[in-house]
């Protein structure tokens, strides 16, 4: 199988402010965010990050998508370092993250065009690709409606379209479920699947299991920063759900 | 550079297609106009009123002093009854009569055998009612009368003794060229800063608060270019807004300040050099209030910290006030702020070198340039851009 993504050694630590040393009852004046963590993503399957709040997904993801510099170790997307030459990962990565926004007073059919547009786009390009993904998500309707005036399940399926406008190998999507209506949740999840069958990788952070074990072939479970378990869905499971899998493993590693 | 373009082309969309954005950047300019419009008009109004009736009753009134009450333009009644005192007063108190002069009985006479010291002066006594205009406006000119020719009494020599006559002879066009080299510095300064400040301190920080701005860094576009496009865009919606507020202001001068404006003295010339300082002291502001944006993680706290740079400016804008004209030490023009303030005084009273133009100009871009510079290293600094 060929691999697609590769992350070697990522280690991020993050300064934190008295606030939040605060927040964290710790006078520790660091948090390791990510420690040493490596994992391989491969062609047209769809890898799930699993962890608790604050284990380093996030971080993982925003230093793949090159929002963010690790301070050891890197990432390298089809052989082109995330470090090193972010312009030409950017070019093969869609990310999507519910922090991303779009500007509410914009309508997707001007938004979609400015991104194309920095993505480098052919006017040809824009034209044909906007008809494809309109069509597909169900914006045709609503093209020249102000995001600001768009239902939450709109906005979102806006942003999905956004971020993958120059259809890239590689999607992450962060949470991309969080917060969104069963229906358009089945949207997002069908999408994955179509994105699956046509040969693109994805990168899906959640702790929904539900959404892993009917996603997901390969499977990272993340705890404190390290990644303590980095398999297929199939081995990690075997006879018991993803569920108690976690659980077990999120004993032995923290004893709670 | 299509990215960038692109980018400027979103913005100003944005500015000026949103009614909300479009009132806050034009609307000062419009006041400006119409306050400024409305207090000159008052104050001329002040100046120059419009009453000239006027019911004046007279006692004992010399025959020298007749000619006091023949002013053309106005019709002055002067009763013919005999008032008492106290029933002049009255009716004066009821703003039915404007004056009642009392002279003592041969006043002109006694006043023109009286020596000073020797007793008691003759008098004339004057009741006027100062809530009405009328009566006000009446009481002053005749008090005005009365003082001139007791000046001309004890009279050794004049100076400018006629009314009538113009002594000063500035021209429209030097009077024009004084009032704004005075006031126009500091006035333009403070105009291009406040336009630039709403929108510059939302543009990075309202970004970071909407989380609008990780969508624009994953695209493959050069950080430098996605400076630029804001740094520009940002820098014509400013300028923009200061260009009303400065027509605004241009517009309701004359009406303000009651003087007639002649323009004909600033040439082509002057105008470039104009536009010229304005369109670097606009890009200035916009990059540094850009990087005071960047830093901050809120719009508040982006405009909580410009005020101290907006102290600043106004500061070194009143040190034209101090001084009797533009600095000629070519040195100074390469001081940020201050060289822009000598260059607007220099350029409105025509007495700014192309030298000293130009360094202010060439030192400017050069601070633009350590900015943009600066604000590129800092998008690309995710403890600046995600320190939400």
């Amino acid at each position: 199988m060929e691999v697609l993504l590769e992350v070697k050694d990522l280690k991020k630590t993050f300064k934190l402010t008295k606030r939040q040393q605060k927040l964290n009852c710790s006078k520790e004046k660091y948090k390791v965010a990510v420690n040493g963590l490596s994992f391989n993503a491969y062609k047209g399957e769809i890898y799930g990050l699993l962890g608790p709040n604050g284990a380093g997904k996030t971080t993982t993801l925003r230093i793949i998508s090159t929002l963010i510099k690790s301070d050891e170790g890197d990432a390298y997307i089809n052989g082109i370092s995330v470090k090193n030459n972010p312009g030409e990962v950017r070019k093969m990565i869609g990310f999507l993250t519910s922090e991303l926004k779009l500007e509410d007073f914009f309508t997707p059919n001007y938004l979609f065009d400015y991104f194309a547009t920095l993505h480098k786009m052919t006017k040809e390009e824009i034209e044909k690709r906007k008809t494809e993904l309109f069509e597909r998500f169900g914006i045709e309707k609503f093209k020249e409606v102000k995001i600001c005036d768009l239902s939450t399940g709109m906005k979102q399926k806006v942003s999905i379209v956004i971020s993958i406008i120059h259809n890239p190998d590689i999607i992450i999507f962060d949470e991309p479920t969080n917060g969104l209506d069963v229906i358009t949740a089945k949207t997002v999840t069908d999408f994955l699947f179509e994105l699956k069958k046509e040969g693109k990788t994805v990168i899906l952070s959640t702790h929904i299991f539900s959404l892993v074990e009917k996603l997901c072939d390969r499977v990272g479970i993340i705890i404190e920063g390290r990644m303590i378990k980095d398999d297929l869905l199939s081995n990690l499971t075997k006879d018991k759900s993803l569920e108690d899998v976690f659980f077990e493993i999120y004993k032995q590693e923290v004893g709670e | 550079m299509k990215e960038m373009k692109t980018i400027i082309k979103k913005e100003l969309k944005r500015f000026f297609t949103d009614y909300r954005i479009l009132f806050s950047l034009f609307l000062p300019g419009v006041l400006i106009f119409i306050m400024y419009s409305i207090m000159g008009s008052f104050m001329s109004k002040a100046m120059d009123p419009k009453i000239t009736e006027f019911n004046v009753a007279i006692v004992n009134e010399p025959e020298e002093f007749k000619s006091f009450l023949k002013v053309e333009g106005w019709e002055v009644k002067i009763n013919e009854k005999d008032y008492e005192k106290q029933e002049a007063i009255e009716l004066i108190k009821n703003k039915e009569l404007d004056l009642y002069i009392a002279y003592d009985e041969n006043f002109y006479m006694n006043m023109e055998s009286y020596e000073v010291g020797s007793g008691e002066p003759p008098k004339v006594e004057i009741y006027y009612n100062s809530s009405a205009e009328s009566s006000a406006i009446i009481y002053s000119y005749y008090t005005e009368c009365l003082d001139e020719f007791e000046s001309t009494i004890s009279n050794k020599f004049d100076i400018n003794p006629n009314i009538n006559e113009n002594y000063n002879q500035v021209e429209d066009k030097d009077m024009t060229v004084q009032i704004l080299s005075y006031v126009m510095p500091l006035l333009l300064t403070t105009f291009l800063f406040t336009g630039s400040l709403g929108i510059c301190s939302e543009s990075i920080a309202g970004e970071k608060e909407r989380g609008t701005i990780a969508t624009l860094l994953i695209t493959p576009t050069k950080r430098s270019h996605i400076v630029l496009g804001k740094i520009i865009s940002l820098g014509i919606t400013s300028m923009a807004s200061s260009i009303v507020s400065f027509i605004g202001l241009i517009l309701s001068l004359p009406k303000l300040t009651g003087t007639s404006f002649d323009f004909s003295s600033y040439g082509v010339g002057t105008i470039f050099s104009m536009l010229g300082i304005i369109v670097v002291t606009v890009l200035l502001f916009t990059t540094l209030l850009t990087i005071i944006s960047t830093i901050s993680k809120s719009v508040k706290e982006a405009t909580s910290y410009s005020t101290p740079l907006m102290i600043l400016i106004i500061l070194i804008g009143f040190s034209n006030f101090m001084s009797s004209g533009a600095v000629a030490n070519h040195f100074l023009y390469l001081i940020p702020f201050y060289n822009i303030i000598q260059s607007l005084i220099g350029i409105f009273s025509l007495s700014l070198s192309t030298l000293d133009l130009l360094l202010c100009i060439f030192s400017n871009i050069f601070y633009i340039a350590i900015g943009v510079f600066t604000l590129t290293k800092m998008f690309n600094n995710e403890k600046i851009i995600f320190n939400k």
